[in-house]
């Protein structure tokens, strides 16, 4: 393989953390289902981004494969969370993830 | 194999053979199952006489059937002690089996009656045949078994299943000491076989050899009805008469008598086991005969005198007279077995009747019951000239040639006793009037029920009269065989006849014979004036009731053995499981699986906390848990 120009892995694991904590604090911190799942997804691809890049620094696709795994993961996720959203919304007309506390012990 | 052997094999097998065929085929055979069984025993008593010849040839009849472990090979073997065994059983128990067809005529389960008959006679000749002590104790066992099954034959009857329970329990206990003696045997000679077991006996250390007497004793005591575990014996007379003749008059109970003689040359080095097993044997005779004296049922009498006589049995061999003590279960074979098929004739007549006191001139209405119940009588209490004459006074007599003087004095006053009690049945049973329309009250009986099966009508009463009759001619001549010392030569292959004491130097045995002669009169005689003399059946009524009244309660309750066992056995058992019911169970077992629970519902408690319900917080908790992961490895890879 000849890459006239490449970028050091190292950068792209660092976007890859960056992208995942920017997710990581989405989900914390966010009350909005809505905000929640879009992070879950952000926190993903960062996992993809990650993959990809060990992937293409070890040339062993393995990691593109897996990449394409966590995609169909993610939309299998984002299609039950949605459903999810949509029930509670409907019984309780709340989009608040705190208000939903039903299972408290 | 050669011939004589085959039939050993068929004779042994043939009775199993009928009894499973009867239990298959039952529904269908009915009476006919009555026919089969008792051809299938008597088959085989006349096998039995065609083999004979060869059990007196050097070392017997051996017929090896099957090794198993090292120590223990099972094999048949027909010797001259075996031999007269199995003559008794099939000869006999086959005629008990004809008589049975007529006693268990209009019966439903007759076919069933006959199967369970069937199979105690394969399991006695099991025990009677076997060539090592593993044999003999699976036969043992079967026998218990067998009695189990018959004496709760009537299991509609609480009584009856009461009965069979104690019988079998008490022979399970004697089963374990048998057991033990096998283990006691093998530990000290390495095998099970009557062969390697005796060729070693002279060479056992003392202690051993006593261990393993004793233990052998326990179950012959269980078996045979010793003191202390002869209690079952007379409750088991709940079972039909013909089971009563059969198993519990002439062949189980004698098994323990067939074991010390068997065993003879462990007895032989043992001094304190003769002497153990003498006397229990002489008390057992004069208890067994003591408590004959107060029984008014007609079995139970019988149930007592069968006690006692194998009292005088165990004493015989007990001593190291072998012969003697052999003698008399071959004599009291034939006369008890007639006794108990007479008293059969009378409770079957009289519509099972079997209390004496509501009897009363059957002699002139059952000619057959009366002469057979006579000659019987005659022969048990030895009078002169009948069957139990020779065996029992040869008993008697070897106590005091063997050197024990105070087994010959209880012998002889057994015998008194024996006269009186017996006579008393026979008086109060056939002389006089019949009193079987007097009221229970007026004759002192106190209230009772009758549940009794009325199991035998219609039945032609010559299958019943011919077994009787036929057992009279042994009853009352079998005792000629000890003629010109002609028995001692026929056992001579199992016993050697040891020298005299100076006992019997100093007291003749004619001298002896007299002396027991006059007891027996005075029993007699006291018996008939009593019960038989005018004067007493003319007032038998009265007579009766106040006899009935004035009984000492420590005879009518049987010296309180089972009063004792239940204080001393049962009480403690009881209570024992009640205070495991009230502290152990609820505190220990309920308690610990209590604890569990309690446990899982505390951890349960404690761990809700956690259960928030804020979906942010679960999803902070996972990120904190994978960042402590994420730490250990880093620091772990630090580290490294």
């Amino acid at each position: 393989m000849s890459a006239p120009m490449s970028v050091d892995v190292s950068y792209y694991v660092a976007l890859s953390a960056v992208v995942f904590f920017i997710g990581l604090g989405g989900v914390i911190l966010r009350r909005n289902p809505l905000i929640m799942l879009m992070s879950i997804e952000l926190m993903l691809n960062a996992a993809n981004i990650a993959l990809i890049a060990f992937a293409r620094a070890w040339t062993n696709n393995a990691g593109q494969i897996f990449a394409f795994l966590v995609i169909t993961v993610a939309a299998a996720e984002a299609a039950i969370g949605l459903a999810i959203v949509i029930v509670v919304f409907r019984r309780s007309k709340n989009v608040d993830v705190d208000e939903v506390a039903g299972l408290r012990g | 194999m050669s011939d004589a052997t085959t039939l050993l094999l068929l004779l042994w097998l043939l009775p199993l053979a009928s009894a499973i065929f009867i239990f298959a085929f039952g529904p269908l055979l009915r009476r006919a199952a009555g026919f089969i069984g008792s051809a299938a025993v008597l088959t085989s008593f006349g096998l039995t006489l065609a083999i004979a010849s060869s059990a007196f040839a050097t070392g017997g009849l051996k017929l090896h059937l099957l090794d198993w472990v090292p120590g223990f090979t099972f094999g048949l073997w027909l010797d001259p002690l075996s031999l007269l065994w199995t003559l008794i059983i099939t000869g006999v128990g086959g005629l008990i089996h004809f008589y049975a067809i007529g006693y268990m005529w209009s019966d439903r389960a007759i076919a069933r009656f006959f199967a369970y008959m069937n199979f105690f006679a394969f399991a006695m000749l099991t025990l009677v045949l076997s060539d090592n002590f593993v044999g003999l104790l699976v036969g043992w066992g079967l026998v218990g078994l067998a009695s189990y099954f018959l004496i709760g034959f009537w299991f509609f009857r609480p009584s009856a299943v009461a009965a069979a329970l104690k019988a079998f329990v008490m022979n399970v206990v004697g089963d374990v000491g048998l057991m033990f003696a096998i283990f006691v045997l093998f530990a000290a000679t390495g095998s099970t076989a009557y062969s390697d077991v005796f060729a070693k006996a002279t060479t056992l250390a003392p202690g051993t050899i006593l261990l393993a007497c004793i233990a052998i004793f326990i179950g012959c005591a269980a078996k045979s009805a010793q003191i202390p575990l002869h209690t079952w014996l007379p409750d088991a007379m709940e079972g039909p008469t013909p089971v009563s003749a059969l198993i519990h008059a002439a062949t189980m109970v004698t098994a323990g008598v067939y074991l010390i003689a068997r065993c003879a040359p462990l007895w032989d080095v043992s001094p304190e086991a003769r002497a153990l097993v003498g006397t229990i044997g002489a008390l057992t005779a004069l208890l067994g005969a003591v408590l004959g004296v107060a029984q008014w049922d007609i079995k139970r009498i019988l149930a007592y005198s069968t006690m006692s006589q194998i009292g005088y049995m165990i004493m015989g061999v007990g001593i190291g007279a072998y012969q003697s003590g052999v003698l008399h279960f071959y004599t009291h074979a034939f006369f008890k077995a007639q006794l108990f098929l007479a008293a059969g004739i009378v409770i079957h007549s009289l519509h099972d009747e079997q209390d004496v006191r509501k009897m009363g001139g059957l002699g002139r209405t059952m000619p057959l019951a009366f002469w057979a119940m006579t000659i019987g009588t005659l022969a048990i209490i030895g009078f002169p000239g009948l069957s139990g004459f020779f065996s029992k006074d040869a008993v008697i007599y070897s106590s005091l040639e063997r050197g024990y003087p105070l087994l010959y004095a209880i012998g002889v006053l057994t015998a008194g006793i024996t006269a009186y009690y017996m006579c008393r049945m026979l008086f109060v049973t056939f002389l006089g009037n019949y009193r079987g329309e007097v009221a229970d009250s007026e004759l002192g009986i106190p209230e009772r029920e009758h549940a009794d099966p009325h199991v035998g009508e219609g039945a032609p009463a010559w299958i019943m009269g011919v077994p009787v009759a036929i057992l009279m001619i042994p009853s009352a001549l079998a005792g000629y065989i000890v003629i010109g010392g002609r028995w001692n030569s026929l056992l001579a292959a199992d016993f050697a006849v040891t020298p005299a004491s100076s006992l019997a130097t100093f007291v003749p045995e004619w001298l002896s014979t007299i002396l027991v002669l006059a007891f027996v009169a005075v029993g007699t005689v006291v018996a008939y004036v009593r019960y038989g003399s005018f004067d007493a059946t003319a007032s038998a009524v009265e007579r009766l009731r106040s006899e009935s009244m004035r009984m000492p309660q420590l005879l009518v309750r049987a010296f309180y053995f089972d009063e004792a066992y239940d204080v001393l056995l049962l009480r403690p058992a009881r209570a024992i499981g009640s205070a495991f019911m009230s502290v152990v169970d609820p505190r220990v077992i309920d308690g610990a699986v209590r604890d569990v629970v309690w446990l899982a519902g505390w951890f349960g408690r404690e761990m809700r906390a956690l259960q928030t319900g804020l979906v942010r917080g679960y999803a902070l908790i996972l990120a904190l848990g994978a960042a402590a992961f994420l730490a250990y490895f880093a620091l772990i890879g630090a580290a490294r």
